[in-house]
């Protein structure tokens, strides 16, 4: 989200540099992506939702800088009598509210130069001034909205409803849209209007000889939303919102002030409704002190938790001073705030994170776990070190060289579902054969006697259930013609480092890719025919284990 | 000039077909086709043929050279079946019984160093490792650690899901860990309070490699769950880890950061050791680098994992070792902690 400084400066008067600005959000809000004298850019998170919107900054920029508002957060709308336009729900789990608003005499035209500059502060670009006032408004308040040409929504009728199988939709980017009955759209009684949430349709976009508009304001289910989004791959600024959830007090206010700048651009509202349930339901939590200094670990004033709290617009009610406990209304536009650590980490934040001392844990008992082998494992990566050995570590997969070299059989090798590539569709089943890559490169960068061996995971497709287990595997390429010889050396050294402990355990090789001779049963050379595959002419002979 | 290659084509395909190794057929390719070599040679002296004949040579030329070439392939295949086959008259000798193996130098990789300099410094503490698998169920990675289905913040760590149609289960049902998180629910489903573990382990995220950036990669994480574990306890558990791998100098910062799994959540900053917080390239100039993810653990893992939230509190602490090499070893490239490069990793 970029946020336009001159415009947050019309809606709280801090007085900050945007440097000052950014680091302070930063360390008491939200991370800063980057700052220009004209605006700052937010690292959004999933939860901040109300940061989707400059009045929710505005608001957060007052309670840690503590300046003042330029605008209240209470709500007045007082709509004259007038005719409804006609609007339907299909069903009110795909959308809770749905307010359309007809505005006639409108002109249109283009945008005043400070419009331009907001929106352009904020990384979008000017279209013109009808539909720029839904732009404008969806960056201030965070609600999305939309304006269709009266005209071509046939009996100005709006409808919420899922989409038919095969019904399609072309959108305001001029791509046809396929759509599914998982797709939330707005329609009229003949057509798909809108795909809920995510993008307009183009015919009924304004056009130049556009007079009269319907207004629209929903509430869609957001994740309906998230799945379309993702879908049509298509994410757009109000897709974003939609996803991160709205307010219905919010959306009554945003509603109001473009019916206002409509009216300003010399339009009339001569029909509105208000469909679906209005009704704000405040959340109150209970919070303790108690909770409080035993999550943070420090003693955090009374007064000062509620002087924090009520800078963010919370409101407390004292359950009594001798319980030091507080009924917290959360406002509206906080829907990340659910239970009472969401309020402690509010306080936190407000505290000063820089001031919470450290302190080191108190001796507790706690339940022994078994390390013998991730020691065992420790010590025999030093084993294998000191005898000369070089430790690699290979991706967990099957690279598709390694894979056309075994010619294995897949349907015993775990796949991937959704590879970023080929290179990431199998995983290892050996580690072997990962180590024979980095032979085969390490001899193409000049090397001629290269020793290596890796401990990690393998991976078994056992009917369909894919296992997991560590194993031990080594490479040896030491220039001779038998360096199996050496190896097996290189092994029994081992098992003397190792007590002969677990390293009789062979995983079990496939023959054909091996000497037809030199085969142990956890050891061999490799085939000549798999060595000259990958580019190798030297012999190399390997170890298999599983630990 | 026709006859001449005619006459290279017949005697070349003779010694061929009749070569006997793979040398000898080398040593036929560069006769050939090496510098000075016979029609190395002859396609010089094409300047001074009329235009006309040099069309037709030219054409011939060609077809000469890509046969030539093509059966040089085909003995060169023909030759290593002949050795690949006599692999079978090669001893499998282990003689002598006491052979003396060639002493290298060897080298643990960098990370395995890494590692163990931290475990040691958590074991001081008396912290426990605990592995948890690779291949994972959704519900150890995601739902219990507060990430529920259709969560929008899935989309914080792109996956890498296992193909279980085999087994007739729900696609995307089990995956590759997206980090070590999952290795809490697992242990707190044990209900083994209290527990101080760690885990230093590999992790999958579907992410195309570059320098910076790759889909297998390292975490070092801690979790604590007890009684009266608090925040004050993370920031000293942050404090001791930045000063014994950056130096004395290297404190924590904390910063609101929003992860499921913690509340509150925090972003760890390091002093940045490298300009004495001054500002600097690696710091961006700020003075300071984000180095883990951490926070007070959400009541909601509680629940999942069956122990009580009203009783416990938990912190837990986590960051990506491979980065803190690439700062403290200047490495500039992440690709090289995977791809073997010996030349890499003897240096340490």
């Amino acid at each position: 989200m970029k946020v336009s400084l001159s415009w947050l400066k019309e809606l709280v008067n801090y007085k900050l540099t945007p440097s000052q600005l950014a680091d302070k959000l930063s360390l008491a809000s939200i991370g800063v992506k980057e700052f220009t004298d004209d605006y700052l850019e937010l690292d959004l998170t999933y939860n901040r939702g109300d940061l989707l919107s400059l009045r929710g900054v505005a608001r957060e920029v007052a309670a840690i800088t503590g300046s003042s508002l330029a605008f209240s957060s209470s709500n007045s709308y007082d709509y004259p009598s007038l005719p409804k336009t006609p609007v339907e729900i299909e069903n009110s789990e795909l959308s809770a509210v749905q307010c359309v608003a007809k505005i006639e005499g409108l002109k249109v035209g283009a945008s005043p130069k400070d419009w331009i500059k907001k929106l352009a502060d904020c990384g979008m670009r000017s279209v013109n001034n009808i539909a720029d006032v839904t732009n404008l408004i969806m960056l201030e308040y965070g609600q999305p909205l939309h304006s269709f040409d009266a005209l071509t929504v046939k009996d100005e009728t709006i409808k919420v409803r899922l989409a038919k199988p095969r019904e399609e939709i072309t959108t305001l980017d001029g791509k046809l849209r396929k759509l599914t009955s998982d797709d939330i759209v707005l329609a009229d009684r003949e057509k798909p209007l809108d795909v809920a949430g995510v993008m307009g349709g183009k015919d009924t976009e304004v056009k130049q000889s556009t007079s009269t508009i319907l207004l629209s304001a929903s509430m869609f289910n957001p994740v309906m939303v998230r799945k379309t989004s993702n879908r049509l791959g298509l994410s757009s600024e109000a897709s974003r919102r939609f996803q991160h959830g709205l307010t219905k007090t919010n959306l009554l206010q945003a509603l109001t002030a473009a019916i206002k700048m409509y009216e300003d651009l010399g339009g009339k509202l001569t029909a509105i409704n208000l469909a679906g349930d209005l009704e704000n339901n405040p959340k109150k939590i209970i919070l303790t002190q108690k909770k409080i200094n035993s999550l943070l670990g420090i003693n955090i004033d009374p007064e000062l938790v509620e002087s924090y709290l009520k800078k963010l617009g919370f409101t407390l009610a004292s359950q009594g001073l001798a319980l030091r406990a507080w009924e917290v209304t959360v406002p509206y536009w906080r829907l990340d705030v659910t239970i009472e650590e969401d309020l402690i980490e509010e306080i936190a934040r407000m505290y000063g994170y820089d001031k919470i001392e450290g302190e080191s844990l108190k001796d507790v008992q706690v339940e022994k776990l078994d390390q013998t082998f991730y020691n065992f494992i420790y010590d025999l990566k030093v084993s294998l070190k000191d005898v000369g050995l070089t430790e690699v570590q290979t991706y967990s997969f099957y690279s598709t060289d390694v894979l056309s070299l075994l010619d294995s059989d897949k349907q015993k090798l775990v796949k991937v579902a959704n590879p970023i590539s080929s290179e990431t569709e199998y995983l290892r089943q050996s580690i072997w054969p990962n180590l024979l890559e980095v032979v085969g490169k390490n001899l193409r960068r000049g090397y001629s006697d290269i020793g290596i061996f890796e401990i990690g995971k393998a991976f078994n497709n056992i009917n369909g259930e894919p296992k997991e287990e560590y194993r031990l595997a080594v490479a040896l390429c030491n220039g001779s013609a038998n360096p199996l010889q050496e190896l097996n050396q290189i092994a029994l050294d081992l098992s003397l480092h190792l007590e002969g402990a677990k390293l009789n355990k062979g995983a079990k090789l496939n023959k054909a890719l091996f000497h037809p001779k030199r085969q142990m049963e956890n050891l061999a050379e490799v085939h000549l025919r798999v060595l000259n595959k990958l580019g190798i002419e030297k012999r190399v002979a390997v170890l298999e284990i599983n630990l | 000039m026709e006859e001449k290659l005619k006459k290279i084509q017949k005697d070349y395909q003779n010694k061929i077909s009749s070569s006997k190794s793979l040398k000898d057929l080398d040593e036929i390719f560069i006769a050939l086709f090496g510098k000075n070599g016979q029609v190395d040679l002859l396609s010089h002296q094409f300047k001074s043929l009329p235009k006309d004949e040099l069309k037709t040579i030219g054409l011939l030329f060609n077809q000469i050279k890509q046969e030539l070439e093509k059966e040089i392939n085909y003995n060169r295949l023909r030759i290593k079946e002949l050795i690949y086959k006599s692999l079978e008259k090669e001893n499998f000798t282990m003689t002598p019984s006491r052979w003396e193996a060639k002493k290298r130098k060897g080298h643990l990789h960098l990370a395995t160093q890494f590692k163990k300099e931290i475990i040691d410094l958590f074991e001081k503490l008396g912290f426990q490792q605990f592995d948890a698998p690779h291949i994972e169920f959704d519900k150890y990675n995601f739902e219990d650690l507060n990430i529920p289905k259709d969560h929008p913040s899935r989309d914080m760590q792109d996956t890498l899901y296992i193909d279980v149609g085999n087994l007739k289960l729900e696609p995307g049902l089990m995956l590759l860990r997206t980090h070590t998180s999952n290795f809490w629910p697992r242990l707190m489903e044990k209900g083994k309070t209290p527990i101080k573990a760690m885990s230093f382990d590999r992790c999958f995220r579907y992410e195309a490699v570059d320098a910076r950036h790759s889909h297998t990669f390292n975490q070092f994480e801690i979790a604590v769950v007890g009684e009266n574990i608090t925040m004050a306890n993370l920031k000293y558990l942050s404090d001791y880890l930045l000063k014994a791998i950056l130096g004395k100098e290297a404190k924590s910062r904390f910063r609101p950061k929003y992860y499921p799994f913690v509340e509150p959540g925090v972003g760890i900053d390091s002093l940045c050791v490298f300009c004495h917080g001054k500002g600097c390239k690696i710091c961006s100039g700020t003075g300071w680098f984000e180095i883990a993810g951490a926070g007070m653990i959400h009541p909601n893992v509680y629940t999942a994992t069956g122990l009580d939230p009203k009783k416990y509190t938990g912190l837990a602490w986590g960051f990506g070792p491979d980065r803190i090499l690439m700062l403290k070893h200047g490495i500039e490239d992440i690709r090289y902690f995977l791809e073997g490069d010996l030349k890499f990793l003897e240096q340490y």
